[in-house]
């Protein structure tokens, strides 16, 4: 029961380090409060659903297609984030707010208001690794939240645009001053949050299920990683994702599954008040 | 000032322009007179929009089909029947909004549809409020109905839902270990609370009883749990989204139940089309198929189901079934009192619905003296090749239950 626990604490951890990276890195580098990204999420999804249901596309192959319509979806987001004054935050909320009513309703138009699932038949098998089984879908998650993980990390520490974006985190006016593009990094923040975003959709749908007003749920949980994490903390979402993840399933265990969200919020409180700049900040001002 | 024809010209055309308003008005206003003599208007609430939208849409399709069907008729006493729909966006607040704009504003009648507690209930006293009878589509909370208001009538009751259940269990299936987890909303809570003491009176102990969340993302740990406990029989009392979620995770870990049992959100075609070869066995209740309807009403049910392709082109379910039932009690008690020749007031009907006595599809429709259904009562049924299957009560029951479910390694 406890290594089923663990199993599935790392890897639901991994799934949401996935899901909340695009809103951190969006929100770091713009400082666009995106509270459409949940919806953006499970449009990724409906699109895979779309492909995979009406065109037989194995699922795999959906990927693709929706990193491409979030590539899409994100250009017109930054256009119109790009167009608002100070105080961004504020007027960020609110646009995206709105734009959070015209996705929901525009996909309750466009997929109806069943509940869809992607179903894929190797999700359904699993291996016993050292005595403990896991399934596939776990498996997957797990993989693929890694791999992404480990290349938006390689990206933002060892390559200069990964320099340039972490620079634009810190201070937008010192990363001007030292010569980087900081229209620019926005415009790829957007563009590498819609890739994650892309990526996580199709999984959300094979894993959990859509429907047109879920996202937000997933921003919620986009929202409190990115707060334990410490904004512009990338290695903080990892981090975050995987205790989150593990205290949800340890909490379901020990106290019972009606305690697993009032676990979250206990850390999310108790973070809030020890560790408010992060879950690696070290307290600086 | 001048006296120029110029001037005169302007001032006849500002005295046209406004009176030609005058009249425009004047018969806009007498036509919507006309028009709203003709019709008797009935108000309808439903999540239209937001998490419960799949149940309220279906809700409202239902309500539909037994206004067009009144109007076909000739309406009542020659009046049309006008259905005002509001959509409540799946949030109290919202909910008694629009049931005040319904109430005080537009002055409807009548009021129906809604669904879930957490909504039916705001509406009722809105209801009560401007003494309008609201007849709730999709209610279960005991504590609604124990509020005294004479206002409030509903179709659906939570005893419809634990006596067939826990008559299946104890005479069909009899559990070693069984587990009864709920979504931590009102009516699933009572449900298991209810379900649990009955099973306890018939000599059936409940192993473990957990509350989750609904919407919960991941259940493997719950599922750690079960499985570590040798639990037999699973009595899921959540919603369509986390019974798709559960069943796919139980398979996923290889964790196979002798029976699964969801009463709610599982007897749906769409559910069978979401989950495909993974909805096969599954047990559930259901108070109304186009397969198995109340003794005596086949014609009507029919008659409903055929309306009902005829105008949204495809198979209708027991939530539309529920839609159609609270429409059918308002009409029929606003029927009995315009026959009567009495004033068409909220009094005359809420006296009237307290009468009724309705053979529909459904239900045989009784109201008790709080408003609740007398005879509303589910049958257990089993997904059986894409099909639901009536397998309890044995008088109702149009195939034998398969139990144990097949195992996940069982099944192609």
């Amino acid at each position: 029961m406890w290594t089923t626990a663990l199993i599935s604490g790392i890897s639901l951890g991994s799934f949401y380090t996935l899901i909340a990276l695009g809103f951190a890195l969006i929100y770091g580098v713009t400082r666009n409060f995106n509270l459409a990204h949940g919806e953006l999420l499970v449009l990724a999804g409906y699109a895979a659903y779309w492909l995979w249901k009406t065109w037989t596309i194995p699922f795999l192959m959906t990927f693709p297609a929706a990193v491409i319509v979030m590539l899409v979806a994100c250009f017109v987001l930054q256009r119109l984030f790009s167009r608002l004054g100070e105080p961004r935050e504020l007027n960020s909320i609110v646009l995206s707010f709105g734009i959070v009513i015209l996705l929901q309703n525009a996909m309750l138009f466009l997929f109806s208001s069943d509940y869809r699932l992607i179903r894929v038949p190797a999700f359904g098998k699993g291996l016993f690794l050292f005595d403990a089984y896991i399934s596939n879908s776990q498996l997957i998650l797990l993989l693929l939240s890694l791999v992404v993980i480990g290349l938006i990390s390689l990206l933002m520490n060892r390559t200069y645009l990964g320099k340039a974006l972490r620079a634009t985190i810190q201070d937008k006016e010192a990363a001007a001053l030292a010569g980087i593009h900081v229209k620019a990094m926005g415009t790829i923040a957007f563009s590498l949050g819609a890739v994650l975003i892309g990526l996580a959709g199709p999984l959300y749908g094979a894993t959990h299920y859509l429907y047109p007003s879920t996202g937000h749920s997933v921003t919620l949980l986009a929202i409190t990683i990115t707060i334990f994490a410490g904004v512009g903390r990338m290695r903080g979402v990892i981090l975050a994702g995987w205790i989150l993840g593990l205290a949800e399933s340890v909490a379901v265990i020990l106290l019972g599954a009606s305690w697993r969200e009032m676990v979250g919020a206990v850390l999310l409180i108790s973070f809030l008040f020890f560790k408010p700049h992060g879950i690696l900040g070290k307290g600086e001002q | 000032m001048k006296k120029n024809p110029e001037n005169y010209r302007n001032v006849f055309f500002i005295l046209f322009k406004h009176l030609t308003l005058v009249i425009c008005l004047l018969i806009s206003s007498f036509l919507g007179e006309a028009d709203a003599a003709s019709t008797i208007k009935i108000g309808e609430i439903n999540p239209l929009s937001g998490k419960f939208a799949q149940q309220g849409i279906e809700i409202h399709q239902g309500v539909e089909v037994a206004l067009a069907e009144a109007n076909e008729a000739g309406g009542i006493g020659g009046q049309r029947l006008e259905l005002i729909s509001r959509d409540d966006q799946s949030l109290p607040d919202v909910a008694i909004s629009r049931a005040e704009e319904l109430c005080g504003k537009i002055q409807v009648i009548a009021i129906t549809g809604g669904y879930v507690d957490s909504l039916v209930g705001p509406i009722s006293e809105v209801a009560r409020k401007y003494k309008i009878p609201y007849v709730a589509s999709a209610s279960l909370q005991k504590e609604l109905v124990m509020n005294k208001n004479p206002y409030f009538f509903r179709v659906s009751r939570l005893q419809g839902f634990v006596e067939p259940l826990c008559g299946a269990l104890a005479e069909q299936f009899h559990p070693e270990r069984l587990a009864i987890i709920h979504a931590s909303t009102p009516g699933s809570t009572e449900l298991a609370r209810d379900l649990e003491a009955c099973l306890q009176s018939r000599g059936i102990t409940v192993a473990l009883m957990e509350k989750f969340r609904p919407g919960t993302p991941d259940f493997t740990p719950l599922i750690g749990k079960l499985a570590s406990m040798n639990i037999d029989v699973i009595i899921s009392g959540g919603f369509t989204p986390d019974h798709m979620l559960l069943i796919r995770q139980l398979k996923e870990n290889r964790v196979s139940p002798k029976a699964y049992i969801g009463p709610f959100g599982i007897a749906y075609e769409s559910f069978m089309q979401a989950m495909g070869d993974d909805a096969e066995y599954l047990f559930s209740t259901s108070a109304w198929a186009p397969e198995f309807t109340l003794p005596g009403t086949e014609k009507t049910s029919d008659a409903f189901v055929q309306r009902f392709r005829r105008m949204f082109n495809r198979q209708p379910n027991t939530t539309n079934m529920h839609g159609y039932t609270s429409a059918q009690a308002l009409i029929g008690a606003i029927r009995e009192v315009v026959n009567r020749h009495m004033p068409l007031t909220g009094d005359n009907i809420r006296r009237m619905l307290s009468e009724i006595d309705m053979a529909l599809p459904m239900e045989r429709l009784v109201f008790d003296l709080q408003g609740d259904p007398k005879h509303y009562n589910h049958v257990v049924v089993q997904i059986r090749k894409g099909k639901i299957e009536a397998v309890y009560p044995p008088q109702r029951a149009t195939a034998t239950a398969i139990y144990p479910m097949p195992g996940w390694d069982q099944r192609k």
